[in-house]
């Protein structure tokens, strides 16, 4: 009896020793609190639309290309390399061949591998994405692929008449309407990443459940209860898993900013976007002060003319406009977040954009001028001018940017203009068939190249935004966004794309840009992050350090 | 929300009402009562002072509500600084130019929420009128004449009822904001901006866009006072006295107007009075959600919802305005306590 | 009883329609569709997402076909947000959580309230009494939207008795339940106290002294039950609005409840979704009510319902 008690006794000291030997050498944390400020609205790549699903798309599926987080240059991922026609119209992708279909279990807590992801999981994605019974809202990005519109559209019914094609299980083929040098990039948009076609079949909208989903990237989806948290579990078997060394993510679920920060300052998560209006607070504090990064945005904020709607419809009224907002206090006192004073539509790191070429001359904050303009115009102090309305969507954020803007266009033009917010679905349906004077509104990019931004946005025929400008300004626009489109000469393009910006945002300021978003977020000192300036975060290869 | 808080209330007031003799020149008593009752003359007081400051507001406020700098923003008064828990102090601008400090924008809270008692008392009183003139009316009718028509008006109060109120709310804001973009003459739409712009220049606050937040809370007020008024009359049109009135043939309409109202109007006055708060409540909620007045218009429910975001930075912007809620509220619930004790004699000094 | 009962789940029916009526007319009035985007989409892609929920056919045959799915397959429809998620899913995941909480409110609400009433009306006029009211005009007066901030910046990050936010464990509970209650029990105050001092000037309780009853079964047997009629009567709406319209409590407490899809729903022009909230609010309404007319059979011997 005392003999087989002693026994155990030694076996338990024994692991006892083996287990605290252990825990010095393991110096990361494996699991990360990071937080979801809305409910991803899908999980499924072909519907995303929004930043929250489609980090999520990112964490379970991967494109044929990645957009480089510092770089913002079109990288392979899934596709190893690619290749152009010489009338740049087919672009063939080679693609990895040790990336896996897998189903994660979460009653197990177990990984079943599936199959090899092939070049027909790609066809799959981007036919059911063209296809009108998907309802993709992104369906027109891909517009630009042979046969998508008219599949989409209706016009034809033949989904094998889209220019998708496999060439062989590991080669895929787009052939497009036009040359766009900028395809690799679509290509590997979330909206072309691979989806496996068995779930989709058995389980139809439910696929993207946990238990589920086939996955393909980086984690897996252990737990999603919606509105309240999201659990992803590391792929071992990922093909880069050996630089991934988070195995849990906990996201949760937390729309108010000021709740998060609290969370995040009481440890119950590791990184979290702060409150503008804790900023102050957050800058005077000396801990929290360390771990705050203010990091490049990939959006423009800007303010849009009506310029069919008088006094707007006179182009000095507009310039004095944007001449009269002082930008850089707007930053300093109001928004604190390190935004940078946008001159430009499109924001830098855009192929094309001249935010920050050296020979740019934008129009900048100038009262003296902005008053000149307005008596150029006939009226002299804003006298005899029609009432003038701002319209914005209703949120604090924008009431607060846009009381500054009143106040500033007060103070340094003598206007008096009336400010009114409208509920988001109501304000666009307003802005779109009976814009106000001046109306709110920003842009992110979708891919990095001024093409999605002037034309997609400001082209008069191609772009479905409202209100339209016109005139011979407006015609020329048009001309130089398509030819910068169609071009494959960078050089070119940017020059193209340089006149196009100085149309609209100095010759016919038909829009005044405000400022460049920052990417302001705090994170607790054992994170060991990178940042990204594409838009997406690469979370799966942060590390947490023991704490 | 003002749900439970009504109703509550309504109940009392019925019950105080069943054992009201003959109020009618009670009147002068009740006044009396009401006055030597500390706490109710306080109420009333407190919101004659806040009527008198709205009314003044021009004068009475040392800046104007939409004037300043954002380079003086959030500045925090030198008396209160001491007085704030955390390290503001570490990074506040303290200023005596404003005596409860300013806000986001380098606006004066005091100026702001002085000029914001023209939308929050207006929200309140508001709701209460629309309650009793349609509430009351339409509790008349259908209490007074019974039967089939009692039946089918109290089935239309049971769907209204039915219904979230503030969902009905927030529809009808959504749909009012809408139709501003409409200006064109003649339409609907116009009208109904048109209206919104005397009432915003009346009020002084042009811009303000408060028909709207009248009319949300006006429509949705008025089904509780329905229900306590048709409670009332039934148990009053089978009195001795209504009777009596009948016999010497006095048509419905006086009957109603000289016999009946006198005698129901004091409890549903009280409940309304109780229900005030509630309607300024709402209008707190509905600037949370973004439904309330346009901007740079002041009031204490949008005062109150942008403070409560920058809480931990600068309590000052909440403080002030939640402390002008709850002063409003104590006022508001001590008038109508005094009312239903000066009313129902009965309830007072038992013990 | 039964036939009571019966006839009073049979007035649901028209309740139901004539809401179901003018909700659907309401939402389809506010301009604004559920495909309305920042950067608008083709006209072929809405039309596409028109036919995916049927909005391709005239308004009243989405009325009709929604109200046969309900009544024959007690189908909710889709949420036009959350692909794959449909109303009865959202019900299925978030009305537990707000039921719980509701009921945790009414529990906190009547364990604040009703001592405080109480105590109130049995000293009325003394500094208890006003002390006790006062607190309860406070606990009206502060809104929610101060008050859960306050309650996390001192029971969380002061004191570290609770997690800031969140969902799934009792310790999570507590602040946003309090923050629900503090004002139900201040108006549960108030209205036992008004109670209470009507009830004990009643006959049969002078009657129960008079029989030399001991003052406290006078006033726990007599007085106190029957002081809680009223306070019953109010529970039920309020139950009705706590499962619904606590949109500011999940907002800062990050609580995956359904009052967040009543505003939601309307922001989003998620039709079904504004549909199925408001018929399940009228639905609750109605039986709540219904719960609280039983309770006053059982509690006062006088009522009966045939």
């Amino acid at each position: 009896m005392s003999k087989r008690f002693t026994l155990v006794l030694v076996v338990l000291m024994v692991l006892a020793a083996v287990l605290s030997a252990c825990k010095p050498a393991e110096k990361l944390v494996t699991t990360i609190n990071l937080n979801f400020a809305t409910e991803p609205p899908t999980m499924d790549p072909g519907l995303s639309t929004d930043t929250t699903s489609v980090d999520c798309v990112n964490m379970l599926f991967m494109g044929l290309s990645r957009l480089d987080i510092e770089t913002v240059e079109t990288k392979p991922y899934l596709a190893t390399e690619w290749s152009v026609s010489a009338d740049g119209l087919v672009w063939t992708f080679k693609m990895r061949k040790d990336v896996f279909w897998w189903r994660w279990d979460p009653a197990t807590q177990k990984a079943e591998k599936k199959r090899p992801v092939v070049a027909g999981d790609i066809v799959y994605a981007v036919r059911r994405v063209a296809n009108p019974e998907t309802a993709s809202d992104y369906a027109y990005v891909d517009y630009i692929i042979k046969g998508v519109q008219a599949v989409n559209t209706g016009e034809s019914t033949d989904l094998e008449s889209v220019g998708v094609r496999a060439v062989d299980d590991y080669t895929v083929e787009f052939t497009l309407t036009q040359p766009a040098g900028y395809f690799a990039a679509i290509a590997g948009m979330w909206t072309n990443n691979p989806v496996p076609r068995e779930p989709i079949e058995q389980f139809g909208d439910k696929w993207t459940e946990p238990g589920n989903i086939w996955t393909c990237g980086p984690t897996y989806l252990d737990v999603w209860e919606h509105e309240n948290k999201v659990v992803m579990k590391k792929n071992p078997n990922w093909f880069d898993a050996k630089n991934v060394f988070i195995e849990t993510y906990n996201w949760a679920i937390v729309n108010d900013d000021a709740t998060a920060m609290a969370m995040y300052e009481n440890g119950e998560l590791d990184v979290t976007p702060p409150p503008l209006s804790d900023m102050d607070r957050i800058k005077a504090d000396p801990t929290l002060s360390k771990e705050l990064y203010i990091g490049p945005g990939t959006c423009t904020y800007y303010y849009g003319f009506n310029t069919s709607k008088p006094p707007l419809d006179n182009v000095k009224v507009r310039q004095a406009l944007s001449h009269g907002i002082d930008r850089q206090k707007l930053i300093d006192t109001v928004l604190k977040g390190g935004q940078k004073v946008a001159t430009t539509f499109a924001c830098p790191g855009v192929f094309g954009t001249p935010a920050e070429d050296p020979n740019w001359k934008g129009i900048e904050f100038d009262p003296a001028k902005g008053k000149a303009l307005l008596a150029e115009a006939g009226y002299p102090d804003g006298k005899g001018l029609a009432e003038i309305t701002l319209m914005f969507n209703t949120s604090a954020g924008h009431q607060r940017i846009a009381e500054f803007i009143q106040q500033s266009w007060k103070e340094n033009l003598g206007l008096d203009i009336k400010l009114a917010n409208q509920e988001w679905a109501v304000y666009l349906k307003t802005v779109n068939t009976d814009a106000p004077q001046i109306y709110r509104m920003g842009w992110c990019l979708d891919y990095p190249d001024e093409n999605n931004w002037v034309l997609e946005n400001f082209h008069t025929t191609k772009s479905l935004n409202n209100p339209k400008w016109s005139g011979a300004n407006a015609v020329e626009f048009d001309r130089l966004t398509e030819e910068a489109a169609l071009s494959n000469d960078p050089a070119k393009r940017k020059e193209l794309y340089f006149k196009a910006e100085q149309l609209l945002t100095v010759t016919d300021a038909v829009i005044a840009p405000i400022y460049y978003y920052t990417s302001v977020v705090m994170t607790k000192p054992y994170v060991e992050r990178t940042y990204s300036k594409a838009g997406h975060q690469e979370f799966w290869y942060w590390k947490v350090q023991a704490h | 929300m003002t749900t439970p808080e009504i109703t509550s209330q309504q109940k009392a007031a019925q019950r105080l009402s069943e054992r009201q003799g003959k109020p009618a020149n009670l009147w002068l008593d009740a006044w009396h009562r009401l006055l030597r009752n500390r706490a109710a003359a306080l109420g009333f007081i407190l919101i004659a002072l806040l009527l008198v400051t709205s009314l003044l507001a021009p004068l009475v406020a040392p800046f104007h509500y939409a004037a300043g700098d954002s380079s003086e923003a959030h500045t925090v008064p030198a008396w209160l600084i001491d007085l704030l828990p955390g390290n503001v102090a570490s990074y506040a601008k303290v200023s005596s130019k404003f005596l409860f400090g300013s806000d986001y924008l380098g606006r004066d809270i005091l100026s702001r929420l002085i000029w914001g008692t023209r939308v929050s008392l207006p929200v309140g009183f508001i709701g209460a009128f629309t309650a009793l003139l349609i509430g009351l009316v339409y509790g008349c009718i259908s209490g007074y004449y019974g039967g089939k028509l009692d039946n089918l008006m109290m089935r239309i109060v049971d769907i209204m009822y039915a219904f979230p109120t503030m969902l009905l709310i927030i529809l009808m804001m959504a749909f009012f904001k809408s139709t501003f973009a409409d200006v064109r003459p003649g339409t609907v739409a116009a009208t109904f901006n048109a209206i919104n712009d005397v009432i915003d220049s009346v009020m002084g606050l042009p811009g303000g866009g408060m028909l709207f937040i009248f009319l949300g809370i006006g429509i949705t007020a008025w089904m509780g006072m329905a229900r306590l008024a048709r409670g009332q009359i039934l148990s009053l049109k089978e009195k001795e006295f209504v009777e009596a009135a009948h016999m010497i043939g006095a048509g419905d309409g006086r009957i109603l107007l000289r016999h009946i109202l006198p005698n129901i109007i004091g409890p549903c006055i009280v409940a309304e009075t109780l229900a005030i708060p509630g309607y300024i409540n709402t209008e707190v909620f509905l600037s949370f959600i973004g439904l309330g007045v346009d901007p740079p218009t002041p009031s204490w429910g949008s005062m109150i919802s942008d403070g409560a975001a920058t809480l931990r930075a600068y309590p000052h912007m909440v403080l002030f305005p939640a402390l002008a809620l709850a002063i409003t509220m104590f006022a508001f619930n001590f008038l109508g306590d005094g009312l239903r004790d000066a009313l129902d004699p009965r309830m007072k000094g038992t013990s | 009883m039964g036939r009571y009962i019966i006839r009073r789940l049979l007035l649901l029916i028209p309740v139901l329609f004539f809401i179901s009526v003018i909700t659907f007319a309401l939402a389809h009035a506010v301009p604004g569709g559920p495909f309305d985007r920042e950067k608008p989409l083709p006209p072929e892609v809405i039309a596409n997402l028109e036919k995916y929920y049927g909005l391709d056919q005239p308004v009243w045959k989405q009325y009709v076909d929604y109200v046969t799915d309900i009544a024959f397959r007690f189908d909710f429809g889709p949420s036009y947000r959350s692909r794959g998620r449909s109303v009865n899913d959202i019900f299925a995941d978030h009305l537990p959580v707000s039921a719980q909480l509701g009921l945790a409110a009414i529990v906190i609400a009547l364990v604040i309230g009703l001592p405080l009433g109480i105590l109130s009306a049995l000293k009325q006029n003394t500094l208890w009494d006003y002390l006790g009211m006062g607190l309860a005009i406070f606990g009206v007066s502060v809104p929610a939207i101060v008050l859960g901030p306050i309650l996390i910046l001192i029971f969380a990050l002061a004191l570290h008795w609770f997690p800031v936010a969140g969902w799934g464990t009792p310790a999570k509970m507590v602040m946003p339940a309090f923050a629900l209650g503090l004002r139900e029990s201040a108006i549960i105050a108030r209205l036992t106290r008004a109670s209470m001092l009507q009830v004990i000037r009643e006959d049969y309780i002078r009657t129960a002294r008079a029989k030399g009853l001991s003052e406290r079964v006078v006033m726990v047997r007599h007085a106190l039950k029957n002081a809680f009629i009223p306070v019953a009567t109010i529970l039920g709406p309020m139950f009705a609005a706590l499962l619904t319209g606590t949109f500011i409590v999940e907002q800062i407490f990050a609580i995956p409840g359904m009052g967040k899809y009543f505003i939601t729903s309307i922001t989003n022009r998620d039709y079904p979704v504004v549909m199925g909230t408001i018929l399940l609010y009228a639905v609750f309404l109605v039986l709540a009510n219904l719960a609280v007319d039983l309770t006053y059979a059982f509690l006062d011997p006088r009522i009966r319902y045939t």
